[in-house]
């Protein structure tokens, strides 16, 4: 049977079960009211606020004044702003670099560290630290280590006579928001490594020997067989890493405050600071409906896939 | 089976009624009620840990002189209560007692009639004579006072005195005298100033100085007010004359954005930097075993001719208009503004009372010297975002920390800016 409904077993209950229980209508819908009262407490904390702020950013609202509806205003101003054309950039930018290198790497970590090697437990628990860590400790220790003056990444530079790679790292506009985005992903690469070792359980292991039995190469067999196999934990990573990249706050917010002069701005950090330090609610919601309409964009081409793959299984 | 639920269900319920009945006690007592304490909830933002104690020390001093009355103190770090005052103000009842700044933040509530005229407190304390007439005349709009100053620190040029030895420098009075100061540190291999721009608001102490210094305090005021251009010739060459040179020459430390205003300090604790444009507060970061080596001047005069203006934030307390306890909230305020209530920054904190009956022996000599320097000044300034609206405030330093990066970019820079001014001061 597909998913969807809760299967309930009637045999034998039909003396039990009082009569009115047995009608057919109430026993359908009583999955239905299974699901009510989440469904109320999710539409009254979510839906709702989430519909407010669709109106909010028709307003011009700044939270002590009136509010007047002034229609479509925020979102020409905001298409007229240079700052928002630089935080959807570096959106785009830490998406591109999310759906590339934790997954490269951690693929390839997860490879390695399948076989149980002595020791294999203790680098996998060691990758995956860095998951445990809250966004404000890593954000602060990384700025403590990027700074230019005393920090240990050019320290270290200069120790080893390489002064040239010295950089400000987080003070110098074009490298900031991939200083950023590094610390981002030094922080994903554990956590997609942890999802390809799941995904690793459950590849065939014989059809990779058949492959090799056949005389495929190691690369061959890994790139026509493994990689294939591993596809639908793929997609989720694809999707968890994008989700993550619109989400991006915590970093830049401990970091640099989208310093200097919003090289480091993202969506996320422009709405709060539209809405929460220049008081201006209806921008700040208008930003936010932006953020919700391009994550939605993503979220459906993901949920069309799995409704197809559900109904053909 | 049936046994282990039932005990279940009753430390479930026990559970329950015990939250609920705790949490019924917990509802804050109105002013009227009982024969118990009154209550003032009074929240602050002076979150640094030097701040807390002397806060806390101007609050048991009131409680302690008014026995039946209980102080229910909520300190919130800077930043946050900046973004939340907006909601205390619309609560009802609001808080009873609030910190907040002087200047454009205080006018914009104001004007929304959201905090409370404390005109008779001022008459009661006789504050029109005892306190200094720039302090009055900044708690005042429309003739009504509503804002209590309670201490205030200057800003300055700060110093450290055994670099300026080793180069056999003196503090420069003037700004040519400036100029050659910098160019002999510079030339020694050390960076003149020192600045912390990662979180942005440094960079407006040097608009406000370099401003008030070429153009006058009242153009100053003007431009922070939206009356004035920012892409004006004037203002243009503050950045292209002054401001860029400076830039240029490299008198500033290399990669400031990428310090905190405390993590610059370190630079010059390492005799890497010389001066520090900032305010009185860097003593509380100073390391203490190098105390007598920090000194500061006064910002050196550009223009003879025009008035000085100086940076004196000043911090104070307003009752939100709301209140549940209004003539509770004007008692703490009277006492905060008292020589008492004011004495204990003084002595905690070395900051300047604005009462002044205030011992003056209680000053330091250094206190004396920060003292003379706003006496001598014709206008005091609250700072720049504290002078103009919030979100100009933000565009404004965002301008100027681009301009930092490019030097050579400051007219289009200031007149991209000045679209935003004809934005935010239109509506």
């Amino acid at each position: 049977m597909s998913s969807g409904l809760p299967c309930f077993h009637v045999s034998g209950i039909s003396d039990t079960v009082p009569q009115i229980m047995q009608k057919k209508s109430l026993y359908h819908l009583t999955p239905y009211l299974f699901v009510a009262f989440p469904l109320l407490i999710y539409t009254v904390w979510v839906i709702g606020p989430m519909l407010y702020t669709f109106y909010l950013s028709l307003t011009d609202w700044d939270g002590v004044s009136a509010m007047n509806f002034i229609r479509f205003k925020n979102y020409s101003r905001l298409f007229r702003d240079r700052v928002f054309y630089t935080a959807f950039l570096n959106n785009i930018k830490w998406i591109g670099s999310f759906i590339t290198v934790p997954i490269a790497a951690g693929l390839a970590l997860a490879m390695a560290l399948n076989r149980s090697v002595p020791g294999s437990k203790v680098f996998k628990a060691v990758f995956f630290f860095p998951m445990v860590l809250s966004f404000v400790v890593m954000g602060l220790i990384w700025s403590w280590m990027y700074q230019p003056d005393s920090g240990i990444i050019n320290s270290v530079l200069r120790l080893i006579g390489l002064e040239a790679l010295t950089r400000g790292w987080l003070s110098d506009p074009k490298l900031v928001i991939w200083s950023i985005i590094f610390t981002g992903i030094w922080r994903q690469v554990g956590y997609v490594m942890l999802l390809y070792l799941a995904g690793l359980q459950s590849v065939n292991t014989d059809l990779v020997d058949a492959s090799r039995v056949d005389g495929a190469g190691a690369w061959q067999s890994f790139r026509h067989v493994i990689i294939p196999q591993l596809a639908p934990i793929t997609v989720v990573v694809i999707v968890i890493s994008i989700i993550d990249a619109l989400r991006a706050f915590d970093l830049v917010y401990v970091m640099t405050r989208d310093g200097p002069f919003n090289s480091s701005q993202v969506l996320a950090t422009f709405m709060y600071n539209e809405a929460f330090w220049n008081y201006r609610m209806g921008y700040g919601a208008s930003i936010s409906v932006v953020l919700f309409m391009i994550s939605l964009l993503f979220i459906f081409i993901y949920l069309i896939r799995v409704f197809k793959t559900e109904t053909r299984a | 089976m049936t046994r282990h639920k039932t005990w279940y269900v009753a430390a479930v319920l026990l559970l329950l009624a015990a939250f609920v009945l705790s949490a019924g006690g917990q509802k804050p007592p109105s002013g009227a009620e009982g024969a118990e304490k009154q209550v003032l909830i009074y929240n602050s933002n002076w979150s640094d840990a030097a701040y807390r104690k002397a806060d806390g020390t101007v609050v048991s001093m009131f409680q302690a002189e008014n026995p039946n009355v209980k102080v229910i103190h909520s300190i919130i770090s800077d930043e946050d209560f900046k973004a939340a005052i907006r909601a205390y103000l619309q609560a009802s009842p609001p808080p009873d007692v609030l910190t907040w700044y002087a200047g454009n933040r205080m006018r914009f509530f104001v004007e929304k009639g959201l905090i409370l005229d404390i005109s008779d407190v001022f008459d009661q304390e006789n504050w029109h004579e005892k306190m200094p007439p720039g302090f009055v005349a900044l708690s005042t709009m429309k003739g009504k006072q509503y804002f209590v100053p309670t201490n205030w620190y200057w800003w300055a040029i700060y110093y450290k005195k055994s670099i300026f030895e080793n180069f056999g420098l003196k503090p420069p009075k003037t700004w040519d005298e400036f100029m050659e100061v910098c160019s002999t540190i510079k030339g020694g291999g050390i960076s003149p100033i020192t600045i912390g721009t990662k979180w942005r608001w440094t960079t407006g102490g040097w608009l406000d100085y370099l401003n008030m210094r070429v153009n006058g305090p009242d153009f100053h005021i003007s431009l922070c007010d939206g009356k004035e251009s920012y892409a004006d010739p004037k203002v243009k060459k503050v950045f292209n004359d002054v401001w860029a040179p400076m830039l240029k020459k490299g008198y500033f430390i290399p990669d400031a954005p990428a310090y905190t205003w405390q993590e610059a300090i370190n630079l010059m604790v390492t005799d890497k930097a010389a001066m520090y444009l900032i305010g009185q507060f860097i003593e509380t970061a100073w390391p203490e075993e190098m105390k007598d080596d920090l000194d500061f001047f006064q910002v050196p005069i550009i223009d003879p001719s025009v008035p000085i203006g100086e940076d004196a934030p000043t911090d104070g307390l307003f009752v939100p208009s709301g209140t549940a306890n209004p003539e509770l909230a004007k008692k703490f305020l009277a006492f905060s503004g008292s020589v008492k209530g004011q004495e204990v920054w003084v002595k905690q904190l070395g900051r300047m009372a604005t009462h002044r009956d205030v011992d003056k022996s209680l000053y330091s000599p250094e206190q004396q010297k920060g003292s003379e320097l706003i006496n001598t000044a014709d206008f005091i300034a609250q700072f720049y975002d504290r002078d103009t609206t919030p979100p100009m405030a933000d565009k404004g330093m965002d301008a100027f920390m681009e301009f930092w990066a490019n030097p050579d970019n400051a007219d289009e820079i200031l007149e991209r800016l000045d679209e935003q001014r004809k934005e935010f001061f239109a509506e």
